[in-house]
């Protein structure tokens, strides 16, 4: 796509326009992959033929007011956000962390932030440096010994303080990995914790 | 004299597998894909999650696409079309709340305030973009969101390529419209 392809009166729109460039997340890719080869299927059921619709339809309306329901009624979501840490070894505590959890279930969202505005929390200028939707993803190669964790606070929105936060960087303010975990018996020992 | 036998390929230079199509799909027009539904869906989160419903549905109807009639790409914009309506009937029932519209908008601006600034830019755009009626913003966003030629998007929309341009400069005149008011 070249410039000035529009006519001069259309120009101002069309540069704003260029300037609206979205990008996706980079752990995106590896979560769609991982789901096609889980062999996840779509959430719409693809289309069926007449007969099967009319064998089905009766089945569906039974059930239409109950789905209705549960979609009015979706469950609750908690947004935590919690800063400031050295989560991305850049040496300062800067960088924040944003969950968006149903409480008791697994981690919906995880953003790590750097808190360019010292705002203490998450805002619009801030520098994102990982994104993740619920699937936990390495999107790139880790460096042996980058790992920083934080425990125990209640990261997953379930009341306790008793759960850990992972993040793994492949350099200083590239971070591949975060997750977290529900810690064991002995928050201390890795080994017992369970992802969230 | 025996002959020399022939040349074996090492196992370590085997060529790798190639990915299964959803992947190699996803690694050639997941971007693309992605960026025609942020232009009609109001936070990132919802447009990765159309995106991933798209290749979902895409690898179940693999067997129905024919490589002889043409590349995967107009049928994949074609099943995020679908995508995209289904969603919106969907969102009718149950809202949607983004916990942050723009943190995928590319940005260079040096400094937080600009970020922001650049951010509320494109925020009022693409209000004025989403009060378009729905074949212009078709156009619009295969256009500057996905950046696909004319020729493309006329093979997606089913129109002739001077229609397309057409409609994209009717469509940015509405925008320029809405923009000022």
């Amino acid at each position: 796509m070249t410039p000035g392809e529009v006519p001069p009166d259309l120009a101002p729109v069309d540069r704003l326009l260029r300037r609206a460039r979205f990008e996706p997340r980079a752990s995106l890719g590896p979560e769609v992959t991982g789901r096609l080869r889980r062999g996840e299927a779509p959430a719409v059921p693809h289309r069926r033929t007449p007969l099967v619709w009319g064998a089905t339809a009766a089945g569906f309306a039974g059930l239409a007011g109950a789905v209705w329901l549960m979609a009015a009624r979706p469950a609750p979501t908690r947004t935590i956000d919690r800063c400031c840490f050295d989560l991305d070894g850049g040496g300062s505590l800067d960088d924040g962390v944003l969950v968006v959890t149903t409480p008791g279930q697994r981690v919906q969202r995880l953003w790590v932030y750097e808190d360019v505005d010292h705002s203490g929390g998450w805002t619009a200028g801030d520098r994102l440096r990982f994104v993740r939707g619920a699937a936990p993803v390495l999107i790139g190669p880790p460096v042996s010994g980058a790992v920083a964790t934080q425990c125990c606070l209640d990261w997953d929105g379930g009341g306790a303080a008793d759960d850990g936060l992972m993040v793994v960087r492949s350099s200083p303010d590239r971070v591949v990995m975060a997750a977290i975990y529900e810690t064991g018996p002995d928050p201390a020992s890795i080994d017992g914790w369970q992802l969230r | 004299m025996t002959p020399n036998p022939p040349a074996t390929r090492a196992p370590d230079a085997a060529p790798a597998p190639a990915p299964p199509a959803g992947e190699q799909w996803y690694t050639e027009f997941g971007t693309r894909i992605y960026r025609y539904l942020r232009y009609h869906v109001a936070s990132a989160d919802d447009a990765e999650e159309l995106t991933a419903e798209t290749f979902l549905r895409a690898v179940r109807a693999a067997g129905r696409f024919d490589p002889a009639r043409g590349n995967p790409k107009a049928w994949l914009f074609r099943i995020a079309q679908n995508v995209l309506r289904d969603a919106r009937r969907r969102d009718r029932r149950r809202g949607s709340v983004p916990l942050e519209s723009f943190r995928d908008l590319v940005s260079d601006a040096p400094s937080p305030e600009e970020r922001v600034l650049h951010q509320e830019e494109v925020r009022r755009l693409l209000t004025a973009v989403d009060g378009l009626a729905e074949r212009d913003r078709e156009v619009v966003s295969l256009r500057y969101g996905s950046e696909l030629e004319y020729g493309e998007i006329a093979s997606i929309l089913g129109i002739r390529e001077p229609a397309v341009r057409t409609r994209l400069w009717r469509a940015l005149g509405r925008l320029r419209e809405a923009m000022t008011q």
